[in-house]
């Protein structure tokens, strides 16, 4: 025992005394991960960390980009909240952020519990097609629903009128701009959580459903006593996501319609606040105020999703 | 000090934007006429047949074009330039953008000290005025312009009892009274909306007949106190409140299906515009005519030629728009291609005054797209006009939309406007 035991002791004791080649392998050891991840952490600082510290700075100019940077102060800020088109565009993402999550949620839970069925043919089948509107081109879904909505030769407006009814204009109303962008984004998306729920769901242990059905519990018992809580983290997660990109919604009211333009309608009845920010930076170069409503747009979003934490947690806490 | 780094630093931002092209060739070569010079043009406005004109009259020119997109597109494309990134050696700027880059004249060439102080005089006056900045350099030579007329269906209007022939229609509606007296006795007589919209076709057309616009002549904004842009307005709100228009907003889906349906009968027609309702309306051909619209004159659209400042090539770039851009080059290419001149010798030349298309019957287009252009009042146009037209035509389709109270219109378009303007 004590034969084998020695020179592997041995070794052991030897290798420390090895100052130098310790040293410089520890060295690369402690530098080595670092270099593992710097081209994130590069990439990042370049395309992402720079232009969101740089938006705070040019926020607080009047910027014209082939023009003069006059240093302003606030006063880019002091004009937000003035501008009734600003709380307008609030409203209408928050808006279109509600009619598009709720319900979206809620039929991606109810598809993910009808996929994971143990009775369900071509399972993966139709797994696959739930990503089929995710992998689509934004620019060629905001094209088939604005033939869908339209006013004039729209699917919608055409059945409508087989059933006698007065065609809708769906642009042109607050709401109904709303709804028609709200089901582009449902369209993209629901797919997308169905496939988180499903994955949750089907790391639930058969055993606890068994075993809940053996205290006789029914199935709607199963799913909201079982199913919801299991599936908390995926669920925080999805509503932490739907949030951060419910509050950006950018390309479905640009693209809604070819005369919509920049402002989303002639009242601005669909104009999100990502699509104001492009308007006044992009459309107006006014890279100063544009700057300004990104901001802003960021400190709505981190608010957002910290509510958004607060609330999932503490219900949690209460359980 | 604060603000030149952070000048900078945008710049270097905007520069990683753009995208960075190649970085441009040797300024030692820069007085070559014949060097390579890229070339930044819209789509859709046949821009590989102007350099293929070009190079037929000098083939030992060397021309990299990029059709970069929309006139809005390219517009933003050459902000990202001018503010960090690689410009091109010629760009075209189409009239709406323009104010903001004369704004800032010194990002571009003035074109005098390579054509000589009597440039613009070959020109039509406002269109070499919108090119002009106030230190009184000329940064873009026009090459082309939007004469404006009204296109209206013949068979419908011979159907209400209206006259068909081009002269006497535009006699009939010499003001815009009469232009809605003449809606309302088509409506009354065939149940169906006269013109396509009133935010297009009325107030584009009224609010450019103006001696004085949003402007006064020293760059005051006027827009609210000046009486010529209500009245333009309310023109368009009575011919709303007549109850004669199709409330379909330009480019919506239902524009060019209502040309080919016979939904309204008359439209507004730039002179580039005339193709566009061929092509919309095909089955409809000989049917239409194009004839002045009324008031005096007036201007839809065109655009300049520029060279950036920092341009690699300006030298070749100027052999460009020197060869292209004399009133006998734009008269060719309005032979080939039904481009409306923005040269006066070109305007008045016989193949613009004679020009016909059977798709418009016998409408003498050339004769009125000229006439219009040359009676155009010229006016200041600063770095907002485009904004505040915008808003004061949003107060309109919003109105057609029927989210607006024709009487709270006005209202509405200054509110609009003075939110844009902040």
């Amino acid at each position: 025992m004590s034969a084998t035991t020695t020179p592997v002791a041995t070794h052991r004791d030897r290798k420390p005394r090895k100052q130098p080649t310790r040293v410089r392998s520890s060295f690369l050891e402690r530098v080595a991960p670092y270099a593992y991840v710097a081209p994130f952490f590069i990439i990042f600082g370049i395309f992402g960390l720079f232009p969101l510290v740089f938006t705070f700075v040019v926020a607080l100019f009047d910027w014209n980009p082939i023009g003069a940077h006059t240093f302003v102060g606030l006063a880019n800020f002091e004009r937000l909240l003035q501008d009734s088109r600003f709380w307008n565009a609030l409203g209408n993402t928050f808006g279109i952020f509600v009619i598009s999550t709720v319900p979206q949620l809620l039929l991606a839970l109810g598809l993910a519990a009808l996929l994971n069925h143990a009775r369900l043919r071509w399972a993966n089948f139709f797994r696959m097609s739930m990503l089929l509107p995710y992998i689509t081109s934004v620019a060629a879904t905001a094209l088939i629903f604005g033939q869908i909505f339209d006013r004039n030769f729209g699917l919608i407006n055409w059945i409508l009128g087989l059933l006698n009814v007065d065609p809708i204009n769906f642009l042109a109303s607050r709401l109904g701009s709303w709804v028609e962008i709200s089901a582009m984004v449902m369209w993209r998306w629901f797919g997308y959580n169905t496939l988180l729920y499903l994955a949750g769901l089907q790391a639930i242990p058969r055993e606890i459903y068994e075993a809940a059905s053996v205290d006789g519990a029914n199935g709607w018992q199963q799913f909201t006593r079982l199913t919801i809580p299991s599936l908390r983290p995926v669920i925080i997660f999805t509503v932490v996501m739907s949030t951060i990109g419910g509050l950006q919604i950018f390309t479905e009211p640009l693209l809604v319609s070819p005369e919509s333009g920049l402002t989303c309608g002639a009242g601005r009845q669909c104009q999100t606040l990502a699509l104001f920010l492009y308007e006044q930076g992009f459309g107006q170069f006014d890279f100063g105020y544009g700057s300004a409503i990104g901001v802003a747009l960021f400190v709505i979003v981190v608010v957002a999703a910290l509510i958004n934490f607060f609330l999932t947690t503490r219900t949690r806490g209460a359980r | 000090m604060i603000v030149s780094t952070t000048a900078a630093v945008g710049a270097l931002a905007l520069g990683l934007l753009s995208g960075c092209g190649s970085s441009g060739g040797s300024s030692a070569s820069s007085g070559d006429p014949n060097a390579e010079f890229t070339f930044w043009s819209f789509t859709g406005i046949g821009a590989a047949d102007s350099v293929d004109e070009y190079l037929a009259k000098n083939p030992d020119a060397q021309v990299k074009l990029s059709e970069v997109g929309s006139t809005t597109e390219t517009a933003t494309a050459l902000t990202a330039a001018l503010a960090g990134g690689d410009v091109p050696d010629l760009v075209m700027i189409q009239g709406d953008d323009l104010p903001k880059f004369v704004e800032n004249p010194s990002n571009f060439v003035d074109l005098r000290t390579l054509g000589g102080d009597d440039l613009a005089s070959e020109y039509l006056d406002w269109a070499v005025a919108a090119a002009t900045g106030t230190d009184g350099s000329v940064i873009g030579v026009p090459t082309d312009v939007g004469g404006l007329g009204l296109a209206y269906r013949a068979d419908l209007f011979e159907a209400a009892g209206l006259p068909t022939d081009p002269a006497e229609v535009a006699e009939m509606w010499s003001t815009w009274d009469d232009f809605i007296a003449m809606g309302e006795e088509y409506t009354a007589a065939t149940g169906k909306p006269f013109v396509d919209n009133v935010e297009t076709t009325v107030f584009f057309s009224t609010v450019n007949q103006v001696t004085e616009k949003y402007y006064s002549p020293d760059g005051e904004l006027v827009y609210d106190t000046n009486p010529q842009v209500e009245d333009a307005f309310d023109v368009a709100v009575k011919t709303y409140e007549a109850g004669i228009s199709a409330n379909i907003a330009a480019w919506s889906s239902g524009w060019d299906p209502g040309k080919a349906n016979g939904t309204f009968a008359v439209t507004i027609a730039p002179s580039w515009l005339l193709s566009g309702i061929k092509n919309a309306a095909p089955d409809t051909a000989g049917d239409w005519r194009v004839t002045a619209v009324p008031g005096v004159g007036g201007n839809w659209g065109g655009s300049v030629i520029a060279i950036p400042a920092r341009a690699a090539h300006p030298e070749a770039a100027w052999e460009y728009i020197k060869t292209l851009m004399s009133a006998d080059g734009q008269t060719e290419h309005f032979e080939r291609t039904g481009t409306l001149p923005a040269a006066k010798d070109s305007l008045t030349s016989d193949a613009v005054l004679s020009y016909t298309d059977d798709f418009y019957g016998d409408s003498p287009i050339g004769q009125v797209m000229s006439d219009s252009v040359l009676q155009f009042n010229s006016f200041y146009n600063g770095p907002d006009t485009s904004a505040i037209g915008a808003g004061l035509l949003n107060a309109l389709a919003d109105m057609q939309a029927g989210n607006v109270a024709p009487a709270e219109a006005w209202e509405t378009g200054l509110k609009n406007v003075n939110e844009a303007l902040g």
